[in-house]
C-alpha cells in the first residue's frame, strides 16, 4: 500500500537508545502554560484527540512512537494565552543521540495563540533515525502554527506523522520544509472536526541525489462551513523520486466547506520520477473542492529572457527555483533559521 | 569612417526546420542607431532573438560578428557579457525575484564585478527617476502584474542598468502612450554615445521622431530589400507597406 510507490516494504526500525541532549528551547514562556519533555517515563494521556480515519504513513510507525518514544515535548495551553515569541525544538542526531522517537502533544486553549518551529538535523555524516508523530488539539478560535524542518543529511532516515483536531473557528497553519535524507516520508492529517475550523498547509521540498520522498496531507472536513488549504511547491533534481498524496475529504455535516489543493513542481533532470495521486471525496453536496497541479521543465523562454541579462543556465534555474521557495521561508519567524535553509537550498542546487 | 560594431553576413535562420530568416546583411557601427522596419511575419522579431542566440533559433547560413569575434555559437548569457542587450516585446514575468533584486545580480553577472547593495540602491533610483518609473517598483517582483507600458518602461530601465554597447530594441514602442514613448525615447538616447549603439525594430514609426536613426531598413520576407535614411520611414508612413511589397513582388510569407 503506502510504502509501495517507493519500495520500503520490508522496513525494520533500529535499537532505540535515550536522547539526552537539551532540545526545546523558550524566552518569556506565559506562567500558566505546561511545557514538559516526554520521555519512557513521562507519558501523559491524549483527550480528544480520537482519529475518524486513520491516515499517514501507516500504523506501523505510529505504534513504535508509542511504545518507544526516547523524546518530545508536552504543551497544555489554557485560554486566551500569547505568546511573544515562538517555540523552538530542534533535534541533532550524532554519535550521542543516534535516534529521535519523538512523540509530541500540543493542546491549545480557547483564544489562544502559539508558534512552535520543530528543526531535524544531523551532524555532519552521521547516519540519523527520525520517526516521530505530532498531535495538536486546537480548541475554539485557537491559532496554531507549526513549523517543521527537515534537513537531515543524505544518509539518514526520516518519518514524520502529524496529526490537528481542531475545534470550532479553531485555525492550524502547517509549513513544512523538506530538504534532506535518503528516504523521507511525511505526512499530516487534519481533522476539521466542527463549525468553521480552518487549516492552512503550506510546503516545500526538495529532492536530490537519489532522495526519496512520499508526501502526503489531508484534509478531513467534517464541521459546516470548515475551510482548507493545502499548497505545495517542489523541485526534483538528479535521480530523486517523489509521491505526493493530496486529500480532500468533505464527512457528512461538512456543508458549506471549501477546500482548495495546489500541487507545482519543478523537474529539474531527466530521470526524476514525480507522482502526484490528488483525491476529492465528497459525502455532502453543498461543497467546493478545487485542485490545481503542474508539473514540468522550467520555461524555456523565462530561462531565455534570464539568460539575456547575463545569467548562466544554471544560475538561472538556480534563481527561479528559490524564488518558488521563498515566501515559505520568509515566512519563517527566526532568522538564524532562515539563513540556514537558504544556504543549504543554495548548496543542493550548486550542486547540480 | 566608424569602427565596426556589428556585422551580420548572409545569415539564414530556421524555426522547427522552416526559414525565416533568407539572407540578412547588416553592418552597424560603433555609435549608430539602425531601424529595422516591416509587416508582420517579415522576420524582424526572429532577427532580434537570433541575435541574442535563442536556442530555438538555427543558423543554418552566415555568421553574426560582434567586436571582431563569431558568436554564432555564444550562448545569450554569453552574448550578454560581450555587451548585446535585448529589450523584450513581450517579457518574461518573475514571481519571487524583485526587480532590484534581479538586476543587482544582472549587473553582478554583466560585469563581473560584485553590486555592493547601498551603492547599487542609489544607482536603480537615479535610473528610474530619469525613467519617471515609482520607487516601489524597485521592491516588486519581477514584470509580475506590471501593464504592458510598465514591462516595457522596466526593459529600458534594465538596459540603462545594463549599458549594453548594443541595444536591441524588439517593439518596445508598441503598446506605450505617447508620454511613455517620450520617456522610453530619452532613456535610449541617455544611453547612447560615440561607442553605444541602438538597433530599433518597429512595425510603425512612433519612436523614430524622438530617436535620430543613421539608417532604416526595410525587412520583407527574410531580407533586407531597402536600406536609407529617415525618408523612407516617411514614406511608409503615408503609404503604407504595400508599395514596397507589390515592388518586391511579396508573397506573404508563404
Amino acid at each position: 500500500m503506502l510504502w509501495n510507490r517507493i519500495k520500503l516494504d520490508d522496513f525494520d526500525f533500529p535499537e532505540v537508545v535515550d536522547y539526552k541532549k537539551e532540545y526545546v528551547e523558550f524566552n518569556n514562556l506565559p506562567k500558566e502554560v505546561i511545557i514538559e519533555k516526554i520521555n519512557k517515563d513521562n507519558n501523559p494521556t491524549v483527550d480528544n484527540m480520537d482519529v475518524i480515519e486513520y491516515r499517514g504513513l501507516g500504523r506501523k510507525f505510529t505504534d513504535f512512537v508509542e511504545k518507544s518514544h526516547n523524546c518530545g515535548i508536552y504543551l497544555n495551553i489554557p485560554k486566551y494565552v500569547k505568546f511573544d515569541e515562538p517555540i523552538k525544538v530542534n533535534f541533532r542526531m550524532d554519535n550521542e543521540d543516534s535516534s529521535v522517537i519523538d512523540n509530541n502533544i500540543i493542546i491549545v486553549g480557547e483564544e489562544s495563540e502559539v508558534t512552535i518551529v520543530f528543526d531535524y538535523e544531523t551532524q555532519n555524516e552521521f547516519r540519523g533515525f527520525h520517526n516521530g508523530m505530532t498531535r495538536i488539539l486546537a480548541k475554539e478560535n485557537s491559532i496554531v502554527n507549526i513549523i517543521k524542518i527537515q534537513r537531515m543529511n543524505d544518509v539518514s532516515q526520516n518519518f514524520d506523522t502529524n496529526m490537528a483536531f481542531v475545534k470550532s473557528n479553531g485555525k492550524i497553519n502547517w509549513t513544512s520544509v523538506e530538504l534532506g535524507s535518503n528516504i523521507s516520508g511525511s505526512s499530516y492529517t487534519t481533522y476539521l472536526n466542527e463549525e468553521a475550523s480552518e487549516s492552512e498547509l503550506n510546503s516545500i521540498y526538495l529532492g536530490d541525489g537519489a532522495r526519496k520522498l512520499d508526501l502526503e496531507y489531508s484534509m478531513i472536513h467534517k464541521g459546516i462551513r470548515s475551510m482548507s488549504n493545502i499548497r505545495t511547491h517542489g523541485v526534483l533534481m538528479d535521480e530523486s523520486k517523489k509521491v505526493f498524496r493530496g486529500n480532500l475529504d468533505f464527512k457528512t455535516g461538512a456543508k458549506r466547506s471549501k477546500g482548495i489543493e495546489e500541487e507545482y513542481v519543478i523537474l529539474l533532470d531527466p530521470n526524476v520520477k514525480s507522482d502526484s495521486l490528488p483525491a476529492l471525496m465528497c459525502d455532502e453536496d453543498d461543497v467546493q473542492g478545487e485542485h490545481a497541479a503542474s508539473a514540468g521543465q522550467i520555461d524555456k523562454n523565462k530561462l531565455f529572457y534570464l539568460m539575456t541579462r547575463g545569467l548562466s543556465e544554471r544560475e538561472a534555474k538556480k534563481l527561479i527555483v528559490e524564488a518558488q521557495f521563498k515566501p515559505i521561508i520568509d515566512n519563517i519567524p527566526i532568522e538564524n533559521l532562515r539563513n540556514i535553509i537558504n544556504s543549504e537550498i543554495s548548496r543542493r542546487l550548486t550542486n547540480a | 569612417m566608424t569602427k565596426n560594431l556589428l556585422s551580420i553576413k548572409d545569415l539564414k535562420v530556421n524555426i522547427e526546420e522552416k526559414e525565416i530568416l533568407k539572407g540578412i546583411n547588416l553592418e552597424i557601427g560603433e555609435g549608430e542607431v539602425h531601424i529595422i522596419m516591416g509587416p508582420n511575419g517579415g522576420g524582424k522579431s526572429t532577427l532580434a532573438y537570433a541575435l541574442m542566440g535563442h536556442p530555438s533559433y538555427e543558423i543554418v547560413q552566415g555568421e553574426i560578428k560582434f567586436k571582431g569575434e563569431i558568436i554564432n555559437d555564444l550562448s545569450a548569457d554569453k552574448r550578454a557579457k560581450k555587451g548585446i542587450f535585448l529589450s523584450f516585446q513581450y517579457p518574461e514575468e518573475i514571481p519571487g525575484v524583485t526587480v532590484e533584486e534581479f538586476l543587482r545580480t544582472a549587473k553582478t553577472s554583466v560585469t563581473g564585478e560584485t553590486q555592493k547593495i547601498i551603492p547599487f540602491k542609489k544607482l536603480l533610483k537615479e535610473k528610474m527617476e530619469l525613467l519617471d518609473m515609482k520607487e516601489e517598483y524597485a521592491s516588486r517582483y519581477l514584470n509580475l502584474g506590471f501593464s504592458g507600458g510598465e514591462k516595457k518602461k522596466n526593459e529600458i530601465l534594465q538596459m540603462s542598468v545594463l549599458e549594453p554597447s548594443l541595444a536591441i530594441l524588439d517593439e518596445t514602442d508598441s503598446g506605450l502612450d505617447v508620454d511613455a514613448i517620450r520617456v522610453v525615447a530619452e532613456g535610449v538616447n541617455k544611453l547612447k554615445n560615440d561607442k553605444r549603439s541602438i538597433l530599433v525594430i518597429t512595425h510603425y514609426n512612433k519612436l523614430l521622431n524622438y530617436l535620430n536613426p543613421d539608417y532604416v531598413h526595410i525587412l520583407l520576407d527574410g531580407r533586407i530589400v531597402e536600406t536609407g535614411g529617415l525618408e523612407i520611414a516617411k514614406e511608409i508612413d503615408e503609404t503604407g507597406y504595400e508599395n514596397i511589397k507589390s515592388q518586391f513582388s511579396y508573397d506573404g510569407g508563404q
